[in-house]
């Protein structure tokens, strides 16, 4: 086994999962470690993993895609009326393309017009939320057909599931997409001197969390059973989120690793589940006392890497064995 | 104490983590006096006159200036007592535009209810060129897209703009042409009579010690000589750098063309609006082709646009070998060619990367297995053996990229493309900022990758290194190739150098 220098800008999130993990443990008196409230607590970071792993591709870049949310909303509304309108089996292919176009259309405008993908997904954010509420005006809140419903069983969900991140692992850590997407993110400049085809990685990328929205959409409409006036909405701050609690750099590069969503997303997802475990109702603090934590362990992160940073000579008693990829196969 | 020394350093020691990168140093500058600091990549110069500007604090030993302590805690404290550096790498802010990067960080003398008038600033920045005579800059533009050289140039204006008592110079003159060279030995000499003083650092010794007065010799981060320049040798000085002899040929000997019959690569009309026009020549195997100019010729576009980073407005790049045309970088990459750009880490490498994926990088492609797989052994062992045939010099191949050395950094630049089946290699300025060490050892593999079939275009701001390398020269004058001469002719700087200017 090879050994892998271990920084202290990659420990951070452990540490951070760790501890938010121990304080609701201990606060809620060990009722988070319940049957009960673990399987609620995978069921809440499915959606947020697949999304998240989709999202890796883009942030890697050094870019960010704002528009999860509303994509997933959009998804969630079209799919769920062809499934309606011309058959029960439409909703699957319908939900993944819609994703995908929604994606590609944002890959396109920036690689080819150098919008910055902050501001454009800013703006697709407000856009096709407009356009959603306008469908949502005339065919209002839907149903999924029944046999649709099939998909939020345990067996078939959760199989898929672990299929889809494997999938994304492996085009992530070990092919050329992963690594051109990190190359981009590392220095844009030197990516497409070497000859790496920039502006296609990043249709690509935006493709590929599309793609992921799409199947985000069809487990969010089989376990709510249909479309909502709120569907989607603040999921893209809870992949964002989830993404840069588990270390990635807002940068990109190669700080980005599979791994790293997994661990942010159930430290986000403990965060929620936690507050309203101990009694912290969604109406009073909740929602600041998240953005206190996340405030907080972001800061430390981030203060983490300047000291990396400044500290160009590595010391040897940094280096412990293991191997970061073999934590992606084990999580 | 020595009452003519400006500067006097006594028993000067930094560290970084393990590394010791000064050792006791003793080093002064007398007032007027041209120093040249000269050593090999990684041998403490930088560190030594960082400190001396006020990048980085000392770990013990003391710095005086006129006899009293100095300790600078930033660029600015030392710019205010008359102290001001170009740096090696560090540039300028690509988002600014060069006036205001000339008064980087002192914008408030123009500054008024807290609008700072770029119209003074820019009156100002003017007067700092014309002042020093230095060449013409468009100060409103961005200086992002500009020529490595335009950059250099900038940064020297904002030294200078400091009016600086001494002037830190760290490896300027090889990011600049034969003609800007010129006027920055102009200026050194104008510096001198003003009685200020300069510390020069370059890796050519023969420019060294035709500029300077004195020269110190470091290695491995003590000072290993101090000799007076008008009575010293090149040879003796690169004896002093690396501690043995090193033979003065690692060019080629032969004065004959030699190659092959087969053409590798044929450009023609190629033309970058503004910047190259009607470029045609061939390339053919085992061919060394050199291109050589001043600074606006457009040698460097010529390797940007046969590599397809630039999109030509007319004309073809065509691959014999493969048999198409290259439209695109991408597509280079895929056919066996290769680009090793001027500016090393902002377009070549991935600086703040492991050296592993550095490495890695240009070759994903054909270490791909089945369903695109790409085994981490497998990409481990290319850069492991990269690394130890290059030997450089890291602690483990997943060091990052920015802790090393400029000559070290090159060899993973250029060895990345070695480890490659490649046709055609196209090097733009493969030695800027390398010691001769690795110079010698770059040449070396140039002459490796030859023996083997490979094509090079090799474009170079050192006449004498595409003279001692290239099969045939070609010399370009205003975006124009001006005279193409082989080997075997007039190949001499003298004859070039007429059809240069």
């Amino acid at each position: 086994m090879k050994k892998l220098r271990i920084t202290l800008q990659d420990v951070v999130p452990f540490a951070a999962f760790i501890v938010i993990f121990l304080f609701f443990t201990i606060m809620s008196k060990g009722r988070m470690l319940s049957a009960f409230n673990l399987s609620i607590l995978l069921d809440q970071s499915v959606m947020t993993i697949v999304v998240g792993c989709g999202a890796l591709f883009v942030v890697a870049q050094g870019s960010i895609d704002l528009s999860v949310g509303v994509n997933l909303a959009l998804t969630s509304v079209i799919a769920t009326w062809a499934a309606n309108a011309w058959g029960d089996w439409l909703l699957i292919p319908v939900a993944l393309i819609v994703g995908t176009l929604v994606g590609i259309f944002s890959g396109i405008v920036v690689s080819r017009f150098k919008v910055p993908s902050f501001m454009l997904t800013i703006a697709m954010l407000i856009g096709i939320r407009g356009i959603v509420n306008f469908i949502q005006s005339f065919i209002h809140t839907q149903a999924i057909p029944k046999s649709m419903g099939i998909l939020s069983a345990p067996y078939i969900k959760y199989p898929a599931f672990v299929i889809i991140i494997i999938a994304l692992g492996y085009v992530f850590e070990f092919t050329k997409v992963g690594k051109y997407c990190k190359a981009i993110g590392e220095n844009e400049t030197t990516a497409r001197y070497v000859g790496v085809p920039v502006s296609l990685m990043k249709v690509v990328a935006f493709a590929i969390c599309g793609l992921t929205v799409g199947f985000g959409a069809l487990f969010s409409l089989s376990s709510n059973g249909g479309t909502s006036q709120q569907i989607g909405l603040f999921f893209e701050m809870r992949v964002a989120m989830a993404v840069f609690l588990g270390g990635v750099l807002v940068t990109g590069g190669t700080s980005a690793k599979l791994y790293k969503v997994l661990l942010g997303s159930f430290s986000i997802t403990i965060i929620v589940n936690g507050l309203s475990l101990i009694g912290l109702s969604q109406t009073q603090y909740s929602q600041s006392i998240q953005g206190l934590l996340l405030l907080l362990i972001l800061g430390v992160t981030i203060l983490a890497s300047k000291k990396i940073g400044k500290s160009a000579a590595p010391a040897d008693d940094e280096e412990i064995a293991g191997h970061s990829e073999d934590q992606t196969a084990k999580a | 104490m020595n009452q003519e020394n400006m500067l006097e350093i006594r028993g000067l020691n930094k560290y970084f983590g393990p590394t010791h990168a000064n050792k006791n140093l003793n080093f002064s500058v007398k007032k007027g006096e041209i120093k040249g600091l000269i050593g090999e990549n990684g041998s403490g110069k930088s560190t030594l006159i960082s400190q001396i500007a006020g990048l980085y604090p000392s770990d013990s030993g003391e710095i005086l200036l006129d006899g009293k302590p100095y300790t600078p805690r930033s660029p600015i404290d030392a710019n205010e007592l008359g102290i001001s550096i170009v740096m090696q790498e560090l540039g300028v802010i690509g988002s600014l535009p060069a006036g205001v990067n000339v008064f980087l960080g002192r914008t408030r003398q123009f500054t008024k209810n807290g609008v700072v008038s770029l119209k003074a600033l820019n009156k100002a920045a003017a007067d700092v060129f014309e002042k020093w005579e230095l060449p013409k800059v468009p100060l409103n533009k961005l200086t992002d897209g500009m020529m490595i050289e335009t950059r250099k140039i900038i940064e020297l204006a904002r030294a200078l703009s400091v009016e600086p008592r001494l002037l830190l110079l760290d490896e300027i003159t090889q990011s600049l042409s034969m003609n800007n060279r010129n006027k920055l030995y102009e200026l050194i000499n104008k510096l001198k009579s003003m009685g200020c003083s300069v510390i020069v650092i370059t890796h050519d010794v023969e420019e060294l010690i035709r500029i300077t007065d004195t020269i110190t010799v470091l290695r491995d981060g003590e000072v290993v000589g101090d000799v007076v320049s008008a009575n010293t040798t090149p040879d003796e000085i690169k004896h002093m750098m690396v501690g043995r002899e090193i033979s003065g040929e690692y060019y080629r000997a032969d004065m004959v063309p030699d190659y092959g019959d087969d053409i590798v690569l044929s450009v023609s009309d190629l033309t970058v609006p503004g910047e190259i026009e009607d470029v045609t020549f061939d390339v053919h195997e085992r061919e060394i082709l050199g291109f050589c100019g001043l600074s606006d010729s457009g040698i460097h576009t010529v390797g940007k646009a046969v590599y397809g980073l630039l999109k030509p407005s007319r004309g073809r790049v065509r691959l014999n070998t493969r048999d198409l045309t290259v439209k695109s970088a991408s597509q280079a990459l895929q056919n066996s060619m290769a680009y090793v750009p001027k500016d090393r880490d902002n377009e070549a490498l991935m600086i703040h990367a492991s050296i592993h994926d550095n490495f890695v990088l240009p070759s994903l492609t054909e270490l791909q297995a089945g369903v695109g797989y790409l085994a981490p052994g497998k990409l481990r062992k290319l850069a492991q053996e990269m690394t130890d045939k290059l030997s450089v010099k890291c602690t483990d191949i997943y060091q990052a990229m920015d802790a090393l050395s400029g000559g070290n950094k090159q060899k993973v630049n250029l060895g990345r493309w070695l480890a490659k089946d490649i046709k055609l290699l196209i090097l733009d300025c493969p030695t800027r900022g390398v010691d001769v060490g690795v110079k010698a050892y770059i040449y070396s593999l140039m002459k490796e990758a030859k023996k083997n079939g490979v094509a090079t275009i090799l474009i170079s701001d050192e006449l004498t290194e595409v003279l001692g390398m290239s099969d045939r020269l070609i010399v370009m004058k205003d975006g124009r190739i001006a005279d193409v001469i082989g080997r075997d002719e007039d190949f001499t700087e003298q004859s070039v150098i007429r059809v240069m200017i």
